[in-house]
């Protein structure tokens, strides 16, 4: 049988409703593919924001130390750990760092907040966020010099500028009070107030010598990617390839920044139940088209199944013109959402005069600027759930169009 | 033209329950039609012409009695086997809007064997033979909608007819035209009728059509009031 020209021909006889019912599809598009791609785009943002601050997508530190921080707990071969991650697929960067507590004083004024050191050498602004937002001076060139990049709320209160001089006082790997001198090398300001009032980017090597840690020392290797959705694969790998001198764990950023995870996964429930929602209200547009279609049509089914068309066949024939309904709804979908997508996706919206100076979100920076961004999956789950909607929309009427009684439809009209 | 028995009722009653009024619309009728025949049902408006028609088309069932087709008992066949009954051995006329808008005339008598999954080929030269034969030829690729009343009809007997059915039931094929066009519908069915051999049973309450049947069974309240002319 000729279903699908049957099915097209009965979509074309009634233009405007096909039209209108297919828009609407085109619209939950629309918005499925602005929520999705919101969020595929922020999390990502998000994510990759907060892990520039110091952990990494991937994280290898000694067994405990997520749970408990301290600067008790260091790895005694980063260097070594450092070139099989980076060796590693889909791994765009590693960098050895330390990180701690500490007490900074200039003059009169102290201020208590934390430090990271870096090697100045390896690190660059893709995977360091306060390279990023240097505002005054420079990060400092060497990784056993004195320099020193400090936040530009910490710079006010202890009333810093590049070239002056500061103390840092931490505890060493053994528990004594340990202090250094630094002399600030540049200032930065990411525009989260925590980390602009409490960070201080310092050189590694200098650090490694005033906690006692040896030359490979490190409390942490933070593991960058350029896939998210590899974290696991990477971690596995890692966790398989780690030397046994020491115990060591791997973690990924879900668990090093479970907060954050936690606030993701919230979000984005509420960002598909959203889309359950208006994929439901769509899905009963859909029906309602068929089925005033279906009941309209009682003598002609009637007639078909008179002549001795089976009623799964009429059936059938009713779910094909639903669905062609559902292809008209993607067409339509991608005509109206590819402008606006290719718009979002590069240019997006500056959200900036709307947020204020403070771009953080629960620690967490947000981009001020709203774009989108579609994972392949994404794309594939959207026009996925279009067509099992509209088939689903078209089984009652379905249904309906097998049950018609011929000898009662026959004798209407 | 050889007397095999087409179509036998035995005592069949039709009843209609609306609330607590029943309606006898069939009464208790023994009938039967053989090969070849052509011949009306008629009666007065309510006489049960229709209800008879769609019981011998498996559209509806007897609540008593028993209808056979081909001597079989259609109550004892599925829903399926029904469906496949009609498509193969039954040809429907209503009275009127009896194409399915969306095809062309070409595709609506194409339709039944399309559902027999005759090759395309046989059906093309089916369809067209056909279509010659009820004068429709030259309109195979209009819809119903861009046909006359009468043109329809001629259709819808080509869609008939083009399974050779071993009956084919018009139900007032022709109350809804004008006389010419009725007589053009009769000839029609009567060529058929004369020259292929195709059954009719046809329903009536125009005494023009009646006068061209060859045998008139006439009904009052759903039983048989007389019936003349068989041969
Ligand atoms: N679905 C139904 N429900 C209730 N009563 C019905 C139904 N169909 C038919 N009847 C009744 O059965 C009787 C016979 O109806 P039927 O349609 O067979 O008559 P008919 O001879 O075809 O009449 P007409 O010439 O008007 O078409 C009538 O009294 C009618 O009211
Ligand atoms: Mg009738």
């Amino acid at each position: 049988m000729r279903l699908n020209t049957m099915a097209w021909r009965s979509l074309s006889r009634n233009r405007r409703r096909t039209l209108i019912t297919s828009l609407s599809v085109a619209l939950g598009i629309f918005l499925a593919v602005t929520l999705t791609g919101s969020g595929d785009y922020s999390y990502t943002n998000m994510i990759n924001t907060s892990t520039i601050m110091g952990l990494g997508h991937v994280s290898v530190a000694e067994e405990g130390y997520n749970d408990r921080p301290s600067l008790s707990r260091w790895l005694r071969d980063a260097g070594g750990l450092r070139d099989t991650a980076a060796g590693l697929p889909r791994v765009t960067g590693a960098y050895p760092r330390i990180m701690g507590q500490a007490m900074f004083a200039a003059g009169a004024k102290s201020a208590g907040g934390m430090f990271m050191g870096i090697d100045p050498a390896l690190e660059g602004t893709e995977h360091n966020f306060f390279l990023r937002s240097v505002v005054a001076g420079s990060l400092f060139a060497e990784a056993d010099g004195r320099g020193a990049l400090i936040g530009a709320e910490m710079a006010k209160k202890l009333n810093l500028r590049p070239g002056r001089k500061m103390v840092i006082t931490v505890t060493d790997k053994d528990g004594e009070l340990a202090s250094e001198l630094l002399r600030i090398s540049g200032v930065f300001r990411t525009g989260d107030h925590a980390a602009d009032s409490g960070i201080v980017l310092v050189p590694l090597n200098r650090l490694r010598q005033t906690l006692g840690y040896g030359p490979g020392g490190a409390t942490l290797l933070a593991v960058y990617t350029d896939d998210l959705r590899r974290v696991a694969d990477i971690r596995a790998t890692l966790a398989g390839k780690l030397s046994s001198g020491q115990e060591m764990e791997v973690l990924t950023w879900r668990e090093t920044q479970a907060d954050l995870a936690g606030l993701i996964a919230v979000d984005r429930l509420f960002n598909y139940l959203m889309q359950l929602l208006v994929g439901l209200v769509i899905a009963a547009g859909i029906m309602n088209t068929m089925l005033m279609s279906v009941l309209e049509r009682g003598r002609e089914f009637g007639i078909m199944l008179a002549v001795g068309m089976a009623p799964s066949q009429v059936a059938r024939l009713v779910l094909v013109e639903s669905l062609w309904l559902g292809c008209l709804g993607v067409v339509l979908g991608i005509v109206l959402t590819a402008p606006w997508f290719y718009y979002m996706s590069r240019t997006g919206i500056d959200l900036s005069g709307l947020v204020g100076e403070d771009y953080s979100a629960g620690g967490v920076l947000v981009d001020p600027v709203l774009k989108l961004r579609l994972f392949r999956e994404s794309a594939l789950a959207i026009l996925a759930s279009v067509f099992l909607l509209t088939l689903a929309a078209g089984i009652y009427p379905a249904i309906r169009a097998g049950r018609v009684l011929p000898a009662q439809s026959i004798k209407e009209k | 033209m050889n007397e095999e028995q087409i179509v036998r009722l035995a005592g069949v009653s039709r009843v209609y329950r609306q609330g607590n009024v029943e309606v006898r619309a069939v009464d208790r009728l023994d009938l039967d039609i053989r090969a070849g025949e052509f011949s009306a049902l008629c009666g007065p408006s309510g006489s049960g012409k229709t209800t008879i028609l769609n019981m011998i088309g498996a559209l509806d069932a007897p609540t008593e009695g028993a209808v056979y087709l081909e001597g079989r008992n259609l109550a004892e066949l599925s829903r399926g086997a029904l469906s496949r009954f009609r498509r193969d051995r039954v040809g429907f006329v209503f009275q009127s809007y009896n194409l399915i808008p969306v095809l062309t005339a070409y595709e609506n008598a194409e339709f039944v064997l399309a559902l027999q999954n005759v090759p395309l080929a046989e059906r093309k030269e089916r369809v067209m033979a056909v279509l010659r034969e009820v004068g429709m030829a030259d309109y195979a690729d209009r819809r119903p909608d861009e046909l006359s009343g009468g043109q329809q009809q001629r259709v819808a007997i080509a869609r008939a007819v083009v399974s050779e059915p071993a009956i084919v039931l018009a139900d007032e094929p022709t109350a809804n035209v004008d006389s010419e066009a009725a007589a053009t519908i009769l000839d029609l069915m009567e060529q058929l009728n004369r020259d292929k051999g195709v059954t009719f049973l046809f329903s009536t309450h125009d005494q023009r059509v009646m006068d061209r049947a060859r045998r008139l069974i006439r009904l009052r309240d759903g039983r048989l009031a007389a019936d003349e002319g068989r041969k």
